[in-house]
């Protein structure tokens, strides 16, 4: 079975974001694959771990009762696609608190002797689709961090020869019609291939 | 000096509430006006609204819902995150607040076609102190994300000569009274560095 979680988080939906999660989402169904389209705003997910979660964090399975049908959609995904805007230099809060509230030890990491190992090893695919009010040299200035945090640490709870690839346009501010169009045509690509 | 310090936990019984009691013990022993926004405490949403979105550019408008905010921010000359690293970065709950309150006009201007031009020039020291639970290995191996969007990220919109100061106290899964105790320690000397004075303000 070939099943893609993908995760979208943008309060807009007539956004050029939202318009890549579309192409995103079309361009899976057409290489294929079967799309969860998990669209946070959309769906009112609340991104703050709240203070029992927080004291319950290391309690498994009781950990994941919260947020329950969200681990489920996790563990159903053989690949997992992110598509989000870029702001200041990190994953929009909505983003992040999915991340805080869902990716609980037992679900995509467990503790084994004090190491952290991999729980996620179904999945085999990753990809990323940004965009950047930053340029690329200020960007990579700070560092990048959105990108290390899903080409590194992301990927490292997935299956150990698991793919990663990393799609961003920055400059977005600046970024003429043609720029956009042409990266948009390039995702979709991109996900038809995946 | 005049100081906000942004802090952010769920459990009020947590060792990152010791560690914000140090750093504002230091701060009221330096004479510093201080400001706490306790975010969790204030019931702080994270969440980047429609509304607030469509109003982002516009200068006028971009601060409401979090005006109080905005105005420590503009009050402070120093600025303080403390704050445990999930997922190699800030919870949520304080990456909303970036994406709440350092908006254009306050953190910086994007004059149209342009590059971003820095304005928290009023910020001259900056100052973070987090937990994490990975090793210092594994996090400089990840590239220290979290960090890196503070310490560049926003210093970057900071005064030119900005006075930073980082402290993290890594393995939390495998901390002790010993290791808590000294970083402790750690973070009251980070402070007392800090908070010395800077040319052209009195002692």
């Amino acid at each position: 079975m070939r099943r893609v979680l993908v995760l979208h988080a943008h309060p807009v939906p007539t956004s050029f974001n939202a318009a890549l999660f579309h192409a995103t989402c079309e361009g899976l169904r057409a290489g294929g694959w079967e799309v969860d389209g998990c669209d946070l705003y959309a769906e009112c997910f609340n991104p703050v771990m709240s203070e029992v979660e927080r004291v319950g964090y290391h309690t498994t399975p009781d950990n994941i009762a919260p947020v329950a049908g969200y681990v489920d959609r996790v563990r159903e995904a053989t690949a997992l696609v992110l598509v989000f805007p870029v702001w200041n230099f990190g994953y929009p809060a909505m983003l992040k608190g999915f991340f805080d509230r869902v990716f609980l030890p037992g679900v995509s990491f467990e503790l084994v002797d004090g190491t952290l190992q991999a729980n996620l090893t179904h999945v085999h695919r990753l990809a990323a689709v940004t965009t950047y009010g930053a340029t690329r040299v200020r960007a990579f200035a700070a560092g990048d961090p959105p990108r290390k945090v899903v080409t590194r640490a992301l990927k490292a709870c997935l299956h150990p020869g698991a793919s990663c690839t990393y799609h961003a346009l920055y400059d977005m501010n600046t970024a003429s019609d043609g720029r956009r169009t042409g990266y948009l045509a390039r995702v979709r690509t991109a996900m038809e291939q995946f | 000096m005049k100081a906000v310090v942004i802090y952010c936990h769920p459990d009020p019984e947590s060792f990152t509430a010791a560690v914000k009691q140090t750093v504002c013990a230091k701060l009221q022993s330096a004479g510093a006006e201080t400001r706490v926004l306790d975010l969790y405490d204030l019931d702080f949403q994270p969440v980047l609204t429609q509304g607030a979105w469509r109003a982002y550019e516009d200068e006028s408008r971009n601060c409401e819902g979090v005006e109080a905010h905005v105005e420590t921010v503009r009050w402070a000359d120093t600025m303080i995150f403390v704050y445990p690293t999930w997922w190699y970065g800030m919870p949520a709950m304080l990456k909303g607040w970036l994406d709440r309150v350092l908006v254009p006009g306050v953190a910086f201007h994007m004059p149209q076609g342009e590059d971003i031009r820095p304005a928290l020039h009023n910020i001259t020291r900056l100052g973070v102190f987090t937990t994490g639970g990975a090793s210092r290995w594994l996090t400089a191996f990840i590239g220290a994300p979290g960090r890196r969007t503070l310490m560049r990220g926003v210093r970057l919109l900071c005064a030119p000569k900005v006075r930073l100061s980082f402290a993290m106290h890594y393995d939390m899964d495998d901390s002790t009274p010993a290791t808590r105790e000294r970083h402790l320690r750690k973070v009251a000397r980070a402070m007392d560095r800090l908070v010395r004075p800077q040319s052209g303000e009195r002692a």
